[in-house]
């Protein structure tokens, strides 16, 4: 399949987790669950450069990801696309990735509620994400080459997102 | 010194095992990684995987992968078991779907993590 195939692109639309398969140097096997956004028919995840994930693109630009459509229960398609990745440093870049990221996971409806939910949390993400424990940011960049549609098997229904979702919204009610 | 871990031991996510959300396998092949959407069954202490046959050829016995369950959309819902192991066939375990192949992780490291459990831990580095 076409990466630009409008079936694809739907399911790139509608998915919000992206799990990015990479291989070391030594030909071992890494994957990790990413946030991502899409933009000119690239796709683009936040990380730091310390991660396996990152530290594999470096060594191997190969990159197979894995998207599905979460926020809807019963839909089963699921998306791999095939491509190659660099990891991207420069300062503006991993900006504009940041507003992307910002708009797509927290000033949704969904993700809003659920960080208010979470509220005690938010300056331990801060030291999180700041402390540079992990390495300093950084954004993959994934060029598609190739794209395959399957589907998920019965027990990949995502009722507990769901469910979970009503809960915080319910809790920020009271 | 203190820092910010989302690691939780794997009992506390037991549940992803009991009720899989979605579980994937991720291995090295000629072309580059391959990710393969599986059937998880955790019995015995076990990480049991089914797959269509399609994509079970691509496997070799032995081999090493990386089992990946994850659940959760927003930020503080993922959680995650990531089990790294190597690959056996699996033939003659009663209860498994007929409709795909099957084999048994053995793993070599385990780590879960849940963004939701997000603390500060002594830093023993």
């Amino acid at each position: 399949m076409n990466p630009d195939d409008p079936a694809v692109v739907d399911i790139l639309r509608r998915a919000m987790v992206a799990r990015i398969a990479t291989v070391s140097r030594s030909g071992r096997p890494h994957i990790n669950p990413l946030y991502f956004v899409r933009e000119n028919g690239k796709i683009y995840l936040g990380t730091v450069d310390r991660t396996l994930a990152a530290l594999n693109v470096k060594a191997n630009p190969r990159v197979t990801i894995l998207f599905d459509v979460e926020s809807e229960p019963n839909d089963r398609r699921v998306l791999t696309i095939h491509g190659a990745a660099i990891v991207r440093t420069d300062s503006r870049l991993c900006r504009w990735y940041v507003v992307r990221d910002y708009r797509k996971y927290i000033l949704s409806r969904p993700g809003f509620l659920n960080a208010l939910a979470h509220i005690r949390l938010l300056p331990l993400v801060r030291r999180f994400v700041t402390s540079g424990e992990k390495g300093a940011e950084c954004v993959l960049e994934v060029r598609p080459e190739r794209a395959e549609r399957l589907t998920a098997p019965k027990q990949a229904g995502n009722k507990d997102v769901y469910i979970r979702r009503q809960r915080d919204a319910r809790f920020l009610r009271r | 010194m203190k820092r910010v871990t989302l690691n939780v031991d794997l009992t506390e996510v037991r549940d992803l095992l009991e009720r899989v959300p979605r579980a994937c396998v991720a291995f090295a092949s000629e072309e580059g990684p391959r990710v393969e959407l599986v059937t998880v069954v955790f019995t015995d202490d076990r990480y049991l995987v089914g797959m269509p046959s399609g994509a079970a050829n691509h496997f070799t016995a032995h081999q090493e992968v990386v089992l990946l369950i994850d659940d959760g959309v927003q930020f503080f819902d993922l959680r995650a078991i990531y089990v790294r192991g190597h690959v056996q066939p699996l033939s003659g375990v009663e209860g498994l779907a007929d409709d795909s192949v099957w084999f048994a992780v053995q793993p070599t490291r385990s780590v879960a993590w849940d963004y939701a459990r997000m603390r500060e831990v002594d830093d023993e580095s």
